[in-house]
């Protein structure tokens, strides 16, 4: 343990990492997982003395966003190199290795280190075509997903599209693509860290949990951590209390826009979007999308790309009518429309009424009896 | 020449007790609630009104969600002691009144139908719901659980932590998530729009034909109607000639 230690504390003096921030950082991470301040010391320790976990990494219907995010290139962080206390033993887009090489060493891992080590899968499984839309040496997504994720000791879905089908799964789903809990019932302590990308914070976060208790956090129906994905976007969102005042910005660049206020009436999804965006921010917390007035496009919800869109109006409009037919309007027409068909009846009822009192005159009968017992409906009291 | 013209009677007409309390008083709680969630819903949808100034000085979204927000409990209490006096009240607020559980309600209700059509020229004659209306209200009291399950569902997923209304968050995914709740709730509004819309025209319009005091009755619970509806409902004025 005193080798690793001093591992560490070596990589962190070349990285021009202090002693103070390294400190400063597992604090933040106490913070920012929801445990008490003191947990920071506990997780310095356990991120000094454990063990390095063995990663693989796996790609398959994606666009390598989530590999951007994990690689993003701002000033090397203490999170950085929590990250690089990881084995990261396979990962197609990073590896010096290439082809059967590449395989191997995949294999390898799954063979030696069974219930060993993490899997983290980027994008979506296809199962269409026998699986035929991705294959990786010959073998089809689906099946390296289920003999690695099966295998590990726990799997990471990262990314929307991993985590809930994302746009290779948005209709009309021409692959037929999964996410991961959908292709792989059994994988064991399967954590989804939807977004699109997935914030590498949040990664983060989540293996520093495992480093530090040797399991991993509580997560939401969706199996997320609670600790990134708990509250909504709206609920720690800095420009709430224009939404709350009735501020909107009503077109891009207007006064209100120019002000900073709320982005709800452009079709910010953040209401209905759980993430810590607002607090973690985005490229080393540089800003986030409301923050530089960009509406939420609500990126980390199952199926955001059907059911989000239109991504600049507060609401779906309704199947049949065009895609800026509202909700509203069409409820509105129909409401209008009943109206309509209940003022005909209204009328047709007039007509024929008209029509047989006519012809009760035309008999000349007299139209009320001489001296009836009861009258109307208001008639009798009993 | 009258085109309305007035029943003319020889038959006594009997007083009946229809609409007990508990039935009057929600129908109009829900009439009201339903008003006011509807502006506040719509201010919340589309917030059409900016307020100028400070943000600190303003809170007119906040003043539209908590009239809102609690409104709906008075509208959810309601609806849900009117479903439960549809197990403790009087006969005609009963739910088989409202759900046509027998093969005689069935019947009566395509006889209602066809006066509707104007198959018939006289409404057959009942002392509660005519088996249309009742019908129509199940759907009504379907439409207001599932403003009240969307709109708890959408609660619950921002409500505080320690909220017991948090465990409605768990609707979600079986709602298609909270984007598609929030379209239901909008879509369903319109719905109950459009059956208010029919609803007040019906009143009126049975009020006239059945001459029972239909309208009356929602405010007094009193109807006055021919002692034949009460012994075989459903039959009145099903002449030959219609
Ligand atoms: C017939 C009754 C109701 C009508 C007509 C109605 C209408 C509406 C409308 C039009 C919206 C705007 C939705 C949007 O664009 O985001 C809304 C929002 C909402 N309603 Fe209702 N509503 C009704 C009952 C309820 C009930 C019973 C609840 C129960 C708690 C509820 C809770 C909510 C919530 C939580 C929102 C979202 C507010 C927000 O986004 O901050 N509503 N309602
Ligand atoms: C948004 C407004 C309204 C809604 C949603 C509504 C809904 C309903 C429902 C669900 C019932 C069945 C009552 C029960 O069995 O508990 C009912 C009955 C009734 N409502 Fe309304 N109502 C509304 C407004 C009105 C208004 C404005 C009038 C007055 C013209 C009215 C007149 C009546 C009458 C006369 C009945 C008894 C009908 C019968 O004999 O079958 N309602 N209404
Ligand atoms: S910008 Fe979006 S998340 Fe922020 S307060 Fe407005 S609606 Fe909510
Ligand atoms: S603000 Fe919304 S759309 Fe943007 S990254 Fe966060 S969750 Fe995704």
């Amino acid at each position: 343990m005193e080798e690793r230690q001093s591992w560490l504390n070596e990589e962190l003096e070349r990285r021009g990492v202090t002693r103070r921030e390294f400190a400063g950082f597992c604090g933040v991470m106490a913070t920012v997982l929801a445990l008490p301040k003191a947990a920071g010391a506990r997780i310095a320790e356990a991120i000094q003395t454990r063990e390095k976990p063995t990663l693989v990494w796996l790609e398959f219907q994606d666009c390598a966003g989530n590999t951007e995010s994990f690689l993003r290139s701002g000033r090397p962080t203490v999170a950085d190199i929590v990250l690089d206390t990881l084995s990261v033993d396979y990962h197609e887009t990073i590896m010096a290795a290439a082809g059967h090489q590449a395989e191997e060493a995949l294999a390898g891992v799954v063979r030696d280190k069974p219930g060993g080590y993490i899997a983290v899968v980027e994008g979506s499984i296809p199962t269409g075509a026998n699986g035929a839309y991705c294959t990786i040496g010959g073998r089809s997504a689906l099946d390296i997903a289920r003999e690695v994720c099966e295998g590990a000791a726990a799997t990471i879905a990262i990314g929307t599209c991993a985590a809930f089908g994302g746009l290779p799964a948005a209709a009309p789903n021409p692959t037929g693509a999964l996410s991961v809990a959908d292709a792989v019932p059994r994988a064991k302590n399967l954590i989804n860290l939807p977004a699109c990308p997935a914030n590498a914070e949040n990664l983060v976060g989540v293996i520093v949990y495992y480093l530090t208790f040797n399991r991993f956090p509580p997560t939401d129906r969706y199996r997320r951590p609670l600790f990134a994905y708990g509250k909504s976007i709206h609920d720690n969102c800095e420009r709430r209390a224009h939404y709350d005042a009735g501020q909107y910005v009503e077109a891009w660049g207007d006064e209100g826009h120019r002000t900073g206020y709320c982005l709800y009436k452009m079709g910010c999804k953040g209401p209905v979007t759980f993430q810590n965006c607002p607090n973690v921010g985005w490229n080393s917390g540089t800003n986030w999308p409301i923050g530089c007035g960009h509406p939420c496009i609500g990126c980390a919800e199952p199926d955001f790309w059907d059911t989000m869109t239109p991504f600049y109006s507060h609401m779906a409009g309704f199947p049949g009518f065009g895609v800026h037919s509202s909700i509203d309007r069409v409820g509105l027409w129909a409401t209008a429309g009943v109206a309509a068909a209940f003022a005909t009846h209204g009328f047709v009822q007039l007509g024929k009424r008209y029509m047989h009192a006519r012809a009760e005159n035309n008999d000349s009968e007299p139209e009320e009896p001489a001296a009836p017992a009861t009258s109307s409906g208001k008639g009798a009291d009993e | 020449m009258r085109v309305w013209k007035k029943h003319v009677r020889e038959v006594e007409l009997d007083n009946v007790y229809v609409w007990q309390w508990p039935v009057r008083v929600t129908h109009w709680l829900n009439a009201i609630a339903i008003w006011v969630l509807s502006v506040t819903g719509v201010y919340i949808g589309y917030p059409m009104l900016i307020a100028s100034g400070a943000a600190s000085d303003n809170f007119l979204m906040g003043w539209a969600r908590a009239i809102h927000f609690y409104t709906a409990i008075v509208f959810t209490l309601s609806v849900l002691s009117r479903i439960a006096w549809m197990f403790m009240g009087n006969w005609y607020s009963r739910w088989h009144r409202l759900v046509p559980a027998s093969k005689a309600r069935w019947r009566a209700m395509r006889r209602t139908f066809r006066y509707y059509m104007f198959g018939m020229r006289m409404p057959p004659g009942f002392v509660g719901h005519n088996p249309l209306a009742g019908l129509t209200y199940a759907f009504v009291f379907l439409a207001y659980l599932a403003m009240i399950v969307t709109g708890l569902t959408m609660y619950g997923t921002s409500a505080h932590v320690d909220s017991p209304l948090r465990i409605f968050a768990g609707l979600a995914p079986f709602l298609g998530g909270l984007q598609t709740a929030r379209w239901i709730h909008h879509g369903v509004m319109w719905g109950i729009w459009a059956f208010f819309v029919h609803h007040v025209y019906s009143a009126i319009l049975m009020s006239q034909v059945e001459a029972t005091g239909t309208v009356e009755s929602i405010f007094s619970g009193h109807k006055f109607v021919p002692r034949e509806d009460i012994i075989k409902p459903g039959y009145r004025f099903e002449h030959p000639e219609a």
